[in-house]
């Protein structure tokens, strides 16, 4: 993909801006929890009515941080000497336990408000136009990665398939019972990529075959590895981690 | 030191620091172990996973049914 700026960064600016916000959150939290403790004079710690205050400030957050999402702002990209090598492997489960997904068999399912629900086989996808990024992977454990990625243009895929663009949120199942889901802004950001490739060789198992949805606006566990079924809705879907608590958009 | 002898000793080196020690992809989940990584709460097993795609699956079917349908009828 043509590098257009390196100014702008989840890596640099944006964080900053999250984290004041988040700093903003955490103190409107912190009254809201202490006002909630003194009124039932109970720890707030496992109450469900606690959790479920909380999750609707993380949900408020989420708002915020999709205000503040600039759909033109570029993560920066790399030359090919500034990848990371080896690449990291991370995942909840060992690498030995990396899902085989049969490439023959293999149809990416599409659900929700398309209109085109024709599963694609792996070849149909292949044939599609194809970019390249190299772009820093940043997990929320604290570390990042650089590595390069080749595939469609999300957007095009979308508008391929007859999505409907003014829905809110797109989520992701995968072969490995991972989900997750993502703002529509996010999902049509110019390098937002359906990735195929990995260092120009097919995606191995390790790191998502047969296909991974690359984002460098967001945190690693946002991007999905072995996806095998797609769709768009107005319904939050939320995903595995966000479901446990994790900010839901984790990205910049 | 003769020359096959050499290399039998760094083929044994390898073998025992774990080079050649990363096994291929594929291997059944082991569901019940704790899950890898940093990114867990306390106590968190790789199956739990599984079980909440499957309790997920069951919630969102109904309302990715309804606005499947709804995609089709525009």
């Amino acid at each position: 993909m043509k590098k257009r700026t390196m100014e702008t960064s989840l890596a640099d600016q944006s964080p900053r801006l999250i984290r004041a916000i988040e700093r903003r959150l955490f103190l409107k939290q912190g009254l809201s929890l202490g006002a909630l403790a003194l009124l039932s004079g109970c720890e707030p710690t496992d109450d469900e009515g606690v959790q479920s205050l909380l999750m609707g400030m993380s949900r408020w957050n989420d708002r915020a941080q999709g205000w503040l999402f600039n759909p033109n702002k570029l993560a920066p990209e790399y030359p090919e000497s500034a990848i990371t090598k080896p690449f990291p492997f991370n995942a909840f489960y060992a690498e030995s336990e990396a899902p085989l997904v049969d490439g023959k068999d293999y149809k990416l399912e599409l659900e929700g408000l398309i209109r085109e629900k024709k599963p694609w086989t792996l070849p149909e996808l292949y044939a599609l136009p194809q970019t390249s990024q190299i772009t820093r992977h940043i997990c929320v454990e604290g570390w990042s990665a650089i590595g390069k990625w080749s595939g469609v243009r999300f957007s095009d895929f979308l508008a391929r398939v007859g999505a409907d663009t003014t829905a809110k949120y797109i989520g992701f199942e995968c072969a490995d019972d991972y989900s997750t889901s993502i703002d529509m802004a996010t999902a049509l950001h110019p390098q937002t990529l359906l990735t195929f490739r990995f260092a120009d060789q097919i995606l191995p198992p390790k790191y998502g075959f047969p296909m991974k949805l690359r984002m460098p606006t967001k945190l690693g566990f946002k991007n999905p590895k072995h996806i095998t079924a797609m769709f768009v809705t107005n319904e939050y879907p939320g995903g595995y981690w966000e479901d446990q608590g994790y900010n839901w958009f984790s990205g910049s | 030191m003769r020359s096959h002898e050499v290399i039998a000793l760094a083929a044994i080196l390898a073998a025992g620091t774990g080079a050649w020690g990363v096994e291929a992809p594929g291997k059944p989940m082991k569901m019940d172990e704790p899950m890898h990584g940093e990114m867990k709460k306390k106590g968190m097993k790789k199956g739990d996973v599984k079980k909440a795609a499957e309790k997920k699956g069951r919630g969102m079917k109904p309302m990715a049914e309804k606005e499947s349908t709804g995609a089709a009828k525009k």
